[in-house]
């Protein structure tokens, strides 16, 4: 019993102690809202900020990670099962760890990695095999291992874990190979798994209906972007991804539960509480995976725990998070396939919009709409922010065979006119946009939202800027030499305020000159 | 030691074969196909006949026109190209199927262009004043694409097109942009680079200009040419000779 105190004690002083200035998860808090409470870097001097230290991965590969940094070490994971501690204040490298994957990966988009979770003693990440492992923060040394599902049939992973009590959450990447989505429960010590929530309804299972014969083992909803997590309501928002196979419909009749969609899962048995589909029987490979972020929203006078996502469908959805009753839905985006979303959630479509052998022509494109960058939310502006790809796309589909372990997406998508882009800064109240800021090409970069009254981002051409989070405008950029990809963070380390962002090959961190 | 020698030596056969083992399987193709539409299409075009990248519908590559070569380029990408390898994302029956489907869509131009190469060529580096802009291996000037390889880059449709109305379609990197100064100066040159925050251009008297966004009244881009049609300005036997010109510059072997 005493001892039991004690470690109270222990804790709590632990709690107290911990540096506010970290940033020790994917999405910052549990909610994934990507705010930074420092506001030293600020609308009034940022123009000052200087690049602090550079540190080059030599790592070939598109670099999309959220670093997390703690007690002075920056934690930082690379394409290709790479990662590396480097010192917060210098940059310095304190310990690198690379594994190498097998020859033969099934990966539709590259040998990509979002980043680490991290909890007490303990660094989390994926391998792209399909691997969840534990590692040592002081030293990258590898506590526990464990497989996630076989590669061999198309499995893999790419995206951060979060800690929710005692576990690891995880999810998986492989829509594209024929493989069935699930989210999984980890336990943090032992790496044993607690729990799965198959993100593909089965045959006799509740919404294993709206699959005909066995399409439902191929179906896809792969989980490869991070979901959040609500401790009141003890639960887990995680989005979905495409059905399997992406263009081609016709081998998948039905609505095809749960992909393209957001479900909220039971974090201690991890049993569905409810979804909710974006894009039911989608054929335009809309994945539902853009962060869902709790917030708490008034409308119509009433305050509501709501939980939002600007979907790559071209809709921005606000749900009611205990319940997912839809509170709101608007296009953010040009958008052609659908005149609204019903009362019911469904969207009213508009027909003429399947893909074809020779193409169909269709808004938003098959990215979206807003993709999988990682979105930020300021309380202090009540606003969210998340980026648009603008354009069309020709939506093209092939009958194609599943053989395993050939990628099996029926067809792409294709632009017959250049792209652009958007940075969004949207009252999530009402759904309407309060600023807009135009790029010149498709957004490649996570944001970042902070105190000191800012919106971080990157683009396609090495850019980081700085936009003021009330209206949009530019306030500072830096050409950084490599394609901005990742999200960027901020800390502070000895009462000085940084910005960080992978772009290239290169971790870059700011602050303001001295 | 020797065994792996042994097995280095085999990889290295196995890598090396020379001939598609699916050349005579017609489903090779089919299966070939659905990989070219995910991931050759975006710039091959969904019909291989060529946009940001190369037409494929020739019957003649850039890189060797054997099975073995077509495979070696698949496999390992075309240095200083945007054409990446795809060895790792593929195995090597997936490339040879991909082979497979590219050899059934080559048209194999066997007619030549009606006119004569040699008077194409007096006409490119004269009368039509096409070397000001474009360059053949060391002679002419580098404002408009490179043509030093073009007969084998597009097909002769395409290059007719281009002759006759330039805008039909932009090489990639050869948009139009232009650029209005604070003092009210219009500046018109080629895409060298073009982002949200900055422009660089070079003009068609190949002076060279870069420019922030903030420091002037207007930056635009647009997917236009700057080249003029020879429409009017020659003849129809004119133009067969330019074309027969252009289809004859294969580069150097």
């Amino acid at each position: 019993m005493k001892l039991a105190i004690l470690s109270l004690l222990i804790t709590a002083l632990a709690m107290a102690q911990t540096n506010s200035g970290d940033w020790t998860a994917y999405g910052k808090n549990s909610f994934g809202w990507r705010y930074s409470e420092l506001g030293q870097i600020n609308t009034a001097n940022v123009s000052r900020l200087a690049a602090q230290w550079m540190y080059q991965t030599n790592m070939p590969g598109k670099n999309e990670t959220t670093p997390l940094v703690s007690d002075g070490l920056m934690f930082v994971t690379g394409p290709s099962n790479t990662a590396w501690a480097l010192d917060a204040l210098t940059g310095r490298q304190i310990w690198a760890y690379r594994s190498s994957p097998p020859a033969k990966l099934d990966l539709c988009c590259g040998p990509v990695n979002r980043g680490f979770a991290m909890q007490g003693n303990k660094l989390f990440k994926v391998n792209l095999e399909g691997m969840l492992l534990a590692m040592d923060p002081k030293s990258g040394a590898v506590l526990w291992q464990t497989t996630l599902e076989d590669y061999k049939k198309g499995y893999s992973a790419t995206a951060a874990p979060i800690i929710v009590k005692n576990m690891v959450v995880t999810g998986m990447a492989g829509a594209e190979y024929g493989t069935r989505g699930f989210v999984d429960a980890y336990d943090m010590e032992t790496g044993k798994r607690i729990w799965r929530f198959n993100t593909i309804a089965g045959e006799g299972e509740p919404g294993g209906q709206t699959w005909h014969g066995d399409a439902w083992k191929r179906g896809g909803a792969s989980t490869w972007i991070t979901g959040t997590y609500d401790p009141k309501l003890n639960l887990i928002y995680w989005g979905t991804g495409n059905p399997g196979p992406d263009l081609d419909g016709d081998v998948r009749p039905g609505d095809n539960l749960y992909t393209c969609s957001l479900v909220a899962i039971d974090a201690d048995t991890g049993k569905l509480k409810w979804h909710f589909q974006f894009t039911p029987h989608d054929v335009h490979d809309w994945d539902a995976i853009s962060d869902p972020i709790p917030m708490d929203l008034t409308i119509n006078g009433k305050t509501v725990p709501a939980v939002v996502q600007a979907n790559r469908n071209g809709f921005f959805y606000a749900l009611d998070r205990a319940n997912g009753k839809l509170l709101l839905a608007k296009a953010y985006t040009k958008v052609t396939w659908a005149d609204g979303i019903g009362s019911d959630g469904r969207p009213i479509l508009i027909s003429g919009h399947e893909p074809s052998e020779e193409g169909n022509r269709t808004c938003p494109g098959m990215g979206g709409g807003h993709n999988w960058q990682a979105t930020a939310y300021s309380p202090q502006t009540g606003l969210y922010y998340f980026t648009s790809s603008e354009g069309c796309m020709l939506f093209f589909k092939t009958t194609q065979e599943f053989v395993e372990g050939q990628w099996y997406q029926a067809s792409t998508g294709s632009r017959d006119e250049p792209g652009s882009g958007l940075v969004i800064g949207l009252d999530p109240k009402t759904g309407t946009a309060a600023w807009k800021f135009e790029m010149v090409s498709t957004p490649t970069s996570g944001l970042l939202a902070t105190a000191g009254g800012l919106v971080f981002g990157g683009d396609a051409q090495g850019y980081v800027f700085a936009l003021d989070a009330r209206t949009g405008k530019v306030l500072w950029r830096f050409q950084a030499g490599g394609t901005v990809i990742a999200p960027p963070i901020s800390y502070s380390l000895n009462g000085r305020q940084y910005i960080a962002v992978a772009a290239g090959q290169t971790m870059v961190t700011f602050g303001l000159a001295k | 030691m020797s065994r792996l020698m042994i097995v280095l030596l085999l990889g290295t056969l196995c890598r090396a074969q020379t001939n598609n083992p699916f050349a005579s399987d017609p489903q090779a193709a089919e299966t070939g196909r659905w990989n070219f539409r995910i991931i050759c299409s975006p710039c091959h075009g969904i019909h291989a006949e060529g946009g940001r990248g190369p037409d494929l519908t020739l019957g003649t590559y850039s890189a060797g026109d054997s099975d073995a070569e077509l495979f070696r380029v698949i496999a390992g990408g075309v240095p200083g190209s945007e054409m990446a390898g795809y060895a790792g994302r593929l195995e090597d029956e997936g490339i040879w199927r991909l082979v497979s489907y590219i050899r059934t869509v080559a048209k194999h131009e066997t007619s030549a262009p009606p006119g004569n190469a040699a008077a194409g060529a007096e006409l490119f580096w004269s009368k039509g004043n096409c070397g000001a802009c474009h360059r053949v291996a060391a002679r002419g000037a580098s404002i408009g694409p490179d043509l030093t390889r073009v007969g084998r880059q597009r097909s002769s449709a395409y290059l007719r097109a281009s002759v006759l109305t330039p805008d039909a379609d932009i090489t990639s990197g050869f948009n139009t942009v232009t650029v209005v100064t604070r003092d009210g100066k219009k500046i018109q040159g080629i895409e060298k680079s073009y982002d949200t925050f900055s422009a660089q251009l070079m003009d068609l008297s190949g002076k060279y200009y870069s420019f922030l966004r903030e420091d002037v009244t207007s930056m635009t881009r647009e997917p236009k040419s700057l080249m003029p049609s020879y429409a009017k300005q020659l003849g129809e036997t004119e133009i067969n000779d330019l074309l027969a010109y252009l289809s004859s510059l294969r580069g150097q072997q």
